[in-house]
C-alpha cells in the first residue's frame, strides 16, 4: 500500500514535470524544424525535419538587412547593459553602505515605481524624448532603461553580503571610497555582476514594445521589430520566421551558457 | 616621564542620542601589549575602530606618539589592523594582500617585495605568496592578514578579535605565535578579545570595560589578585569568583565579617576601613583559595562535581549561594555528599554595597 503510494506520487510528479517540460521546450523545437520547412507545411501543422532551411535563410536575407539589425540589436543591448550595472551597482552599495536619515524613504520611492506599469509610463516617456530631441535614436531606447529599480534592489540585496571588514581594510590601506569600489567591492562582487549582466542583457534584447514605439525607421529597428514585423505581414513566410527567431535567440543562449556558472553563483549570492 | 604612543584623553563616543564610550582616559606605553576585554557590547571594537579611525570620535583628544589624530585619515595614522574576519582581499594573492597597502603609499615595487618577503619569512608564509586566501586554511589566513599589518611598519597594531574564527587548539597556537612576533618586534599592541585567558596570557596591561567606561586598568596579576570593583573579580578568573552574601559585625571586641548564609566569621582587622557594625557586604572566594589545611572553611552540599583529571570542580551550595571549589587533582568526592571545604581568610575579598572592593 505504502509502495503503491510512493509510485502513484512519483508519477503524477514525473508526468506533471514532463508536461511543463514539454511546454516549455517544445515551442523551441518547432522554432528549430520550422525553420526547415516550408511556410505551408508549417501552417498545415507538420512537425519534422524539411528541406526548406536555405530557402527559408535566402527569403529571409533578402528581406532584412540581417548585419545592420543586429548590430542594432547588440549596440542597444551592450550599453544599455553596461550604464544599467554601473548605475544600479553605484546605488545598490550605495544604499547598503551608508548610513543616512533619509536613505530608506529615498529607496522605498525606488522601490515604489516597480508597482507602476510600463503602459501607464510609455506617453510620459514618449514626449520626454521628443523633448529631447531622441525619437528615432538608439538613446531613446537605452536611457529609460538605466536606473532600473529591480536592479537596484537586487545590487542592494547582494551587497548584503559584502563584508563591512573589507571595506574597513580598505579604509585603513588608504584607499578612498571610489577605490574601494572599484578595486574591491567590484571584483569581489564578479558573479552578482555576471547574474546581473544576463539578466539585463536579455531583457534589453528582448525588449519589444517600446523600441517599436521609439523607433520609426527601418534602418533604426531591432531584431525582436524585425521577427515581429516578418510575423504580422499581410503573407507572412513562417519559415523565414523561424529562421530570424532562431537568429534573435541565439545571442541570449550563448551569454545564458558562457555566464551560467556566474550566474548561478550570483543568484545564490556567494563570495569566494 | 616618557611619552606615552597612544593616549586617549576623555574619549567619547555617541550614536545619536545614545552614548556607547563614555570618557575613557587611558596611556599605553611605547611596545606595550595592551588588551582591551569586556563583555559583548561594552564598547571596546568600538574603542578600537576609533583608535584605528573607521569610527569618528565624538570628543575628546586621541594621540599617537604626541601627536592629535582626531581627523587623521586612518591610512596615515601610523596604525595596522588584524580583523576578526581576517578581512582579505579575495581576488588577490597572498603577495598582493600583504603589499596593498604600500602599493596605495606609492613605495617603489622593489621596495614593497622586499617587505613583503620579510614578513612573508617572519610568519613561515614564504610558500603560499601566490595563493588566493580562498586556498588557505583558518589559521594561515590569519598568518596573512598578521602580515598584512607588519609590512606597514605602524606604530601601533590594532588586533580586534583576531582568534575568535579558530578552533580551539589553533587558538592556543596563534596566541602563542602572537606573544612571540610581540617580542620580536617589540611592537605597540592593542589587542580586543572577549576570551579573558588571552587577556591574561598576552597582555601587559589589561583594559577591563563595561558599558562604555574603563572599570580598571592594571598587569593581568594585579587584576586578578587585586580588583578594584567586584565587575572586574568576577570577570578575571576562571572558573569566576564566588561572591557571599555578608555582614560586619564585631567578634570579642574585634571587627570581623559575617558570611550570612554559613554563619562563618572571617577576622576584619587587616582592613584599613573601618565598616559600622550591621554593614551589609560581599565575600568573594576565589574557587582555587579552597585548599587542605586553611583556617577557615565553609559546609557545603555537592551538587555536582567535574572530574577533569589534573583538577576537580566542585559545584556546591552554601545555604542558597552557589559555590565553586576547584581542587588540583583528582579527589573522590560524588554528587550530594557535604564536605568542609577549607580555605584561608587572608586570600577573601570584600566588596561594599556599590560594588567596590574594600580594602
Amino acid at each position: 500500500m505504502d509502495r503503491l503510494t510512493r509510485g502513484l506520487t512519483a508519477f503524477f510528479t514525473y508526468a506533471f514535470l514532463g508536461i511543463m517540460a514539454f511546454l516549455s521546450v517544445f515551442p523551441f523545437i518547432w522554432m528549430v524544424l520550422g525553420a526547415t520547412n516550408t511556410s505551408i507545411d508549417i501552417i498545415k501543422g507538420k512537425v519534422g525535419i524539411g528541406t526548406a532551411l536555405l530557402d527559408n535563410i535566402r527569403a529571409f536575407n533578402a528581406a532584412v538587412d540581417v548585419p545592420l539589425v543586429f548590430w542594432n540589436s547588440i549596440k542597444i543591448a551592450l550599453i544599455s547593459t553596461a550604464l544599467t550595472l554601473i548605475v544600479a551597482s553605484l546605488a545598490g552599495y550605495g544604499f547598503e553602505v551608508f548610513r543616512s536619515k533619509y536613505r530608506e524613504r529615498v529607496y522605498s520611492a525606488i522601490l515604489l515605481t516597480l508597482m507602476v506599469p510600463f503602459a501607464a509610463l510609455m506617453i510620459p516617456l514618449f514626449v520626454m524624448m521628443g523633448k529631447f530631441g531622441l525619437i528615432n535614436t538608439h538613446w531613446a531606447v537605452i536611457l529609460p532603461t538605466l536606473g532600473s529599480a529591480f536592479v537596484i534592489f537586487y545590487f542592494r540585496q547582494s551587497t548584503k553580503a559584502f563584508p563591512s571588514e573589507l571595506r574597513d581594510a580598505a579604509r585603513v590601506d588608504g584607499l578612498k571610497e571610489w577605490q574601494i569600489f572599484l578595486l574591491i567591492y567590484v571584483p569581489v562582487m564578479r558573479s552578482t555582476y555576471a547574474a546581473a549582466f544576463i539578466i539585463v542583457f536579455m531583457a534589453s534584447w528582448n525588449n519589444y514594445l517600446w523600441p517599436l514605439i521609439v523607433l520609426q525607421s527601418n534602418e533604426m529597428k531591432t531584431i525582436t521589430l524585425v521577427v515581429s514585423s516578418m510575423a504580422s505581414a499581410y503573407y507572412p513566410d513562417f519559415g523565414a520566421v523561424m529562421v530570424s527567431a532562431i537568429l534573435a535567440t541565439l545571442p541570449t543562449l550563448i551569454v545564458f551558457f558562457v555566464m551560467q556558472r556566474q550566474f548561478v553563483q550570483g543568484m545564490t549570492g556567494s563570495i569566494k | 616621564m616618557a611619552m606615552s604612543e597612544l593616549s586617549l584623553k576623555s574619549v567619547r563616543k555617541t550614536f545619536g542620542a545614545l552614548e556607547v564610550i563614555k570618557g575613557v582616559d587611558l596611556e599605553i606605553e611605547k611596545g606595550e601589549f595592551t588588551v582591551f576585554v569586556g563583555p559583548s557590547g561594552c564598547g571596546k571594537s568600538t574603542l578600537l575602530r576609533m583608535i584605528a579611525g573607521l569610527e569618528d570620535i565624538s570628543s575628546g583628544d586621541l594621540e599617537i606618539s604626541g601627536e592629535r589624530m582626531n581627523e587623521t585619515d586612518p591610512s596615515k595614522r601610523g596604525i595596522a589592523m588584524v580583523f576578526q574576519s581576517y578581512a582579505l582581499y579575495p581576488h588577490l594573492t597572498v603577495r598582493q594582500n600583504m603589499g596593498f597597502a604600500l602599493r596605495f603609499a606609492g613605495v617603489p615595487k622593489a621596495e614593497i617585495e622586499k617587505q613583503v618577503m620579510d614578513a612573508a619569512r617572519i610568519l613561515e608564509l614564504e610558500k603560499l605568496l601566490d595563493r588566493k586566501p580562498k586556498a588557505l586554511s583558518g589559521g594561515q589566513r590569519q598568518r596573512v592578514a598578521i602580515g598584512r599589518a607588519i609590512v606597514r611598519h605602524p606604530k601601533v597594531f590594532l588586533f580586534d578579535e583576531p582568534l575568535s574564527n579558530l578552533d580551539a587548539e589553533l587558538r592556543v597556537h596563534m596566541r602563542v605565535e602572537i606573544a612571540k612576533l610581540h617580542k620580536k618586534l617589540g611592537a605597540t599592541v592593542v589587542y580586543v578579545t572577549h576570551d579573558q585567558v588571552e587577556a591574561m596570557t598576552l597582555a601587559d596591561k589589561i583594559v577591563v570595560l563595561r558599558d562604555g567606561r574603563i572599570e580598571q586598568v592594571g598587569s593581568p596579576l594585579q587584576l586578578y589578585s587585586d580588583p578594584d570593583n567586584r565587575f572586574v573579580a568576577g570577570f578575571i578568573g576562571s572558573p569566576k569568583m564566588n561572591f557571599l552574601p555578608a555582614t560586619a559585625v564585631t567578634t570579642n571586641g574585634q571587627p570581623s565579617i559575617r558570611l550570612d548564609a554559613s554563619g562563618i566569621v572571617l577576622p576584619a582587622g587587616h582592613l584599613a576601613t573601618r565598616l559600622a557594625e550591621g554593614t551589609k557586604l560581599v565575600a568573594g572566594l576565589r574557587p582555587e583559595i579552597f585548599k587542605d589545611g586553611g583556617d577557615s572553611s565553609l559546609l557545603l552540599d555537592i551538587e555536582m562535581v567535574e572530574h577533569l583529571g589534573s583538577e576537580t570542580l566542585v559545584h556546591a551550595r552554601s545555604g542558597e549561594t552557589l559555590v565553586t571549589v576547584k581542587y588540583g587533582g583528582i579527589r573522590p568526592m560524588k554528587d550530594g555528599e557535604t564536605v568542609r571545604a577549607e580555605f584561608d581568610a587572608a586570600s577573601v575579598l570584600f566588596f561594599g554595597a556599590d560594588d567596590q572592593r574594600i580594602r
